[in-house]
This record gives structure tokens, C-alpha cells and sequence, in this order.
């Protein structure tokens, strides 16, 4: 019996070893993590406090309707022609700055009817490279080439982003005011413009502090 | 031998299998390899080879490759990591907290927005080269010294540079800047500048874990030879002195609350390892006593159980072996995955050159003013007749 006790203290002390003996880090989500759809407005869970698709509909969308609104837009006899000017992004977040214009461009021309139209100016090289063929007798024309017919802006439509940080031990938070302007192309008169704010705050986990 | 066949059956309990790393077969091509490397990481690690291929990626002048990973990266490192399973399993007592996901210490992250700065730069897009700097030098602002706290210096001044350019007022990052440079003058901005330098040389702080269980983050740093660098361009001779150096910066952040967390770890370590060697001593004495032997009357031995002795050598063994198991489980190492190819120190300087290719010598110099042999570098400048910057970027270091 009294050697029954040793091999015991012995496998006591021997166990440890043993019990870590070839385990490895565990699988992580075995089964892996399913592709879940979601909607643009909606907030995923994978957040920040920065620029995210939510805002971004959000923002758009109030910009859209507000365009819409205008008396400038609703009473013009002929569609007023816009051209839209890149946003200038002032906040700490690098983005994607077409992306609100190209957004805002979707839903007027979803949703007005024909009554605003957009230059597209990011096509003029191609436009003009066109023209000279047509020009040059190269491709055929519908109609006199020597004839401008590229129109001009009557309005443009632009934005700034603009950003307040805040970062402590309680965290970081952001504040981001996304304002839009239309101006008159032949006055400079601004007449319309609209502001969003969006304000943000998280604490990262104690393991990246 | 039954508590042993109990003690096996123990030991395998709760192991899972992990899947093979897939073999990397190395070409000596650093962006080629890190990719491949990369691919084979786990997810967790995702972050870590995006930074070091993006780096390998500017040094051979391939900076489309550098921003897509750069791009993968930066919504991880810029977002708000919380509620995270890894990192909750990082914290705990039993796993290592490189089990977490890698974003990097503030020096790698900060890092990570330089060179994405640039990049937008040389997109064109000076405004969101500027959001970058605002957000590196966020990061940085949580170092515990007052002194430290977002003190890079081209950070700012490449704020209130892309401010300028874009027809701001860049005083306050220029001010901002010129106090943290520390005595050093730094250029007056100008705007009509079109060709920008990013040059940086040395090679970067390394991480290693210290203490008794490995629990303390520290730094290896080693002060490069090269302190500056002049490049020949044109004619002219544009000197590009050391503005920043990570290996300041990573030394002066200051404690973390991990490091906190690691300490508790590697305290519970040391007290159940004590509590488990007394436990088992107590447990093998006990064992000793549990039986005696006496003579009885007619002359035969006689062997007899001491009851308090067996119950006091089990419940020691079992709180020792507990103990033990508790100590040996728990994993304090202080997490030292490391963006391994960074520069020590930064550089810049702007210029300006009419459109066309320009033949220039890049030197570099100790911190005497002496050209160092051996690292002398002829490239070619070709700068774009475009409305955009031309931005160049310039490395001691090989891919």
C-alpha cells in the first residue's frame, strides 16, 4: 500500500506535464463564420467610428431629398444641368470620396423624373477623343461635330466632411458633419445646402489598450 | 496504475487537432514570399503580413501592391475592436495574448497610415493622404507621458502641408510640428512644391518578451549608422534629415493595460506553482505516514492504516496537482508578433521639378556628416506632367 502512495505523489507530480503534453491552440470557429447579408443602412458587427455604408445611406438619402426640394429643381421649366465637384474629406478617415456624390447622383436620377440632369464630366476625355474622330471624318456623325454640343453646368453639387476627435482612456469618439452645397454656376449664389452629423464612440478591448 | 491510466485519459481531454500550416515555398521575392506566408497565417495574423508586405512592396516600387495591403489592413487597426472572442481568450488567464488578432503596438499602426498617406498623396488625393496623418497621430496620443503624446513630427507637418496644398492654412500642424522636432528647423511649406521625398533609413525596433514567465513587452533597439540622407536631383543637393525615429517612439509609450493583465497572469503563475510544490510536498510526506508497521505480541509484523495521514496525502496530492495544472496552463507571454521590416528613422522633403525624367544619387550619411560607403543608390525621377504630386519614396532598407 505504501508504494500505491508513491506511484500517487509521483503521478501528482508528473500529471501537469503530461496534461500539456502535445495540446495546441484550439480551432477557432470550427465551422467557420457564415456570409451574412446585410442591409447598407444597417450597422454591421464590424464597427468603427468612421465612415460607414449606414451613414452613408443615411446621408445621402436626407441630401437627395433635400435637392429634390428646392424650388430651383421643382419649378425649373428646362432640367437644370449639375455637375457634380469632388468632396473635400477634412475628418481622419481616409475614404472613398466619389462615393457620396455618386450615391447622391443615383437617387436624383432614381427618383426625379428627368428633372435634373447630371454632366458627366468624368467621360470628357473619352467625349472629346470621340468628337475629334467624328470630326476627322474617322467615325460617322448624327449630327454637325463642329457644332458644341457639350453643355455647361448650371449648378454643382459638392461636399465637405468634416471631423472632431476625441480619444481618452474612456475611449475614442468622432464626430463627422457631412454638409452638401448647391451652387449656381452663373452667380455663385449657394441655393441649397444641407448638414448631417453622425457621432461615434467605442472603447477597444483591454487587450489592444 | 488505475490513477495513472486516469491521469493519461486527463491529459488528452479537451486537445483538438490543428490544421497543418500550409508549406510555403520560398522564392527570395519578399512580397511573393510574405504573400504566400500570408495566405498560410491564420486570420489572427492577417494584419501582421499585410504591414510587412506592404512595406516590402514600396521598397520595390510597387505601390499598387502596398496599398491593397495596406487597404485590407487599415479597416482592421482603424476600427474598434471590441467584444472580440480572441481578444476576450487574450485576457484570459489560459491563453497567450498572441492568441488575440494582430493590429500591432500605436508604432506599427501609426506606421501603417504613413505609408497609406503617401499613397493617397501619390493618387492624388492630398486630403485623405491627410486624414492618415490626423488618424497616426491619434493613435499616438495615448502615450503616458504628456511629452510623448502624438509627438510625431511629419505627421503634422505633412498635415498642415497637405492643408497648404489644398489651399488651407496648415500653421497649426506646421506649429504643432516645429515643437516636437525638438531643435531641429524644419522646411517652410511650399505649396507650389510638386515633387515629394518620403526617404527613411535604419533599421527599426524589435520586440522581445521579458520577466520571469516572458510576461513584459520590451524593445530591442539598435541606433542605425545612418542618421541622414541627401539625394542629387537636378543640379541641386536636397537634403533629407531625420525627422522621426520609431525607436523612440516605440520606447516611449508607456505601460499598457495589457501589461497589467500579463502581470496578474504571471502572478497567479508564480502562487499556483508555489501553492502546487508545497501542496505535493505536504502530499508525500502525508503519503510516508499513511502506513506503519508494528510488532505485535507473538512476534510478527504488522502493517496498520493511519486514516488522518491517507485522507491528508489525497486531498494535498489533489490540491497540488490542481495547483500545478492551474500554474503550468497559464500563459503570461507578453505577445511579441512584430512588423519586422521597419525603418528606424523618417524622412522628407519637397521640391520642385518641371515634368520630364531626372537622373539623382541617393547617399547616406553617419552621424558625423560622413557618406557611407556601400549604400549609395542611382535611380531615375520621372516626374508626370499631371496636375497630381509626383511622390517618391526612398529606403535604405532591401525589400
Amino acid at each position: 500500500m505504501k508504494n500505491s502512495f508513491r506511484i500517487l505523489a509521483f503521478a501528482t507530480a508528473a500529471a501537469p506535464a503530461l496534461f500539456l503534453t502535445g495540446c495546441a491552440t484550439g480551432v477557432q470557429n470550427p465551422s467557420g463564420v457564415p456570409v451574412t447579408e446585410m442591409k447598407a443602412d444597417e450597422r454591421g458587427f464590424v464597427a468603427g467610428t468612421g465612415v460607414e455604408s449606414q451613414d452613408l445611406v443615411a446621408v445621402t438619402d436626407k441630401m437627395a431629398r433635400g435637392v429634390l426640394g428646392i424650388p430651383e429643381i421643382t419649378s425649373a421649366k428646362v432640367a437644370p444641368r449639375i455637375v457634380l465637384d469632388p468632396v473635400v474629406n477634412e475628418t481622419r478617415f481616409p475614404i472613398n470620396k466619389d462615393i457620396f456624390l455618386t450615391r447622391i447622383r443615383s437617387q436624383l436620377n432614381e427618383k426625379s423624373m428627368g428633372k435634373v440632369r447630371f454632366l458627366d464630366r468624368e467621360m470628357m476625355k473619352t467625349l472629346e477623343r470621340e468628337r475629334d474622330l467624328k470630326r476627322g471624318g474617322q467615325v460617322t456623325a448624327s449630327s454637325d461635330p463642329n457644332v458644341v454640343e457639350f453643355r455647361g453646368a448650371d449648378y454643382f453639387l459638392t461636399g465637405k466632411l468634416q471631423g472632431l476627435t476625441t480619444k481618452s482612456s474612456q475611449g475614442t469618439s468622432d464626430y463627422i458633419l457631412y454638409s452638401f452645397r448647391l451652387t449656381d454656376a452663373r452667380t455663385s449664389e449657394i441655393v441649397w445646402e444641407s448638414s448631417s452629423e453622425i457621432k461615434k464612440q467605442g472603447l477597444e478591448d483591454a487587450a489592444y489598450r | 496504475m488505475a490513477t495513472l491510466a486516469v491521469v493519461g485519459l486527463v491529459a488528452f481531454t479537451g486537445c483538438a487537432t490543428v490544421p497543418d500550416r500550409p508549406q510555403v515555398i520560398v522564392t527570395g521575392d519578399a512580397v511573393v514570399d510574405g504573400n504566400a506566408q500570408r495566405a498560410a497565417a491564420p486570420a489572427k495574423d492577417r494584419a501582421l503580413w499585410d504591414f510587412r508586405v506592404a512595406a516590402s512592396a514600396l521598397r520595390a516600387a510597387n505601390p499598387a501592391e502596398a496599398k491593397l495591403r495596406l487597404d485590407d489592413a487599415l479597416p482592421l487597426i482603424g476600427g474598434i475592436l471590441a467584444n472580440d472572442a480572441d481578444a476576450k481568450r487574450a485576457r484570459g488567464l489560459f491563453s497567450a495574448e498572441s492568441t488575440k488578432t494582430f493590429i500591432g503596438e500605436p508604432y506599427e499602426r501609426v506606421m501603417a497610415y504613413y505609408y497609406r498617406g503617401l499613397l493617397y498623396w501619390r493618387d492624388g488625393q492630398p486630403d485623405n493622404a491627410r486624414a492618415c496623418y490626423r488618424s497616426g497621430q491619434l493613435i499616438d496620443s495615448d502615450a503616458e507621458a504628456v511629452d510623448n503624446k502624438s509627438d510625431y513630427v511629419l505627421l503634422d507637418y505633412l498635415d498642415g502641408f497637405a492643408s497648404a496644398k489644398l489651399g488651407g492654412d496648415g500653421s497649426d500642424a506646421f506649429a504643432r510640428a516645429q515643437t516636437n522636432a525638438k531643435g531641429k528647423t524644419l522646411p517652410p511649406y511650399d505649396p507650389a512644391a510638386n515633387v515629394l521625398i518620403f526617404a527613411d533609413y535604419g533599421r527599426g525596433p524589435r520586440k522581445y518578451s521579458g520577466g520571469e514567465y516572458g510576461e513584459q513587452l520590451k524593445f530591442f533597439t539598435k541606433d542605425s549608422a545612418v542618421h541622414s540622407a541627401t539625394l542629387a536631383v537636378n543640379g541641386e543637393t536636397v537634403v533629407l534629415p531625420a525627422f522621426d525615429d520609431l525607436n523612440f517612439q516605440a520606447t516611449t509609450r508607456g505601460g499598457r493595460v495589457m501589461d497589467h493583465i500579463l502581470g496578474g497572469k504571471a502572478v497567479f503563475k508564480r502562487n499556483t506553482d508555489v501553492v502546487g510544490n508545497v501542496a505535493l510536498v505536504g502530499a508525500a510526506i502525508a503519503a510516508d505516514n499513511a502506513y506503519g508497521r508494528r510488532r505485535r505480541p507473538d512476534g510478527t509484523i504488522e502493517t496498520y492504516g493511519n486514516r488522518d495521514a491517507q485522507a491528508a496525502a489525497v486531498a494535498l496530492g489533489a490540491i497540488g496537482l490542481l495547483s500545478k495544472l492551474a500554474s503550468a496552463a497559464t500563459t503570461p507571454k507578453a505577445d511579441i508578433r512584430m512588423w519586422d521590416n521597419l525603418p528606424q528613422r523618417l524622412s522628407f522633403a519637397a521640391l520642385r521639378l518641371g515634368p520630364g525624367e531626372y537622373p539623382a544619387t541617393l547617399e547616406f550619411q553617419d552621424a558625423a556628416g560622413s557618406t557611407l560607403p556601400g549604400l549609395t543608390q542611382t535611380l531615375k525621377i520621372q516626374v508626370e506632367p499631371a496636375a497630381r504630386d509626383t511622390v517618391i519614396f526612398l529606403s535604405e532598407l532591401k525589400p
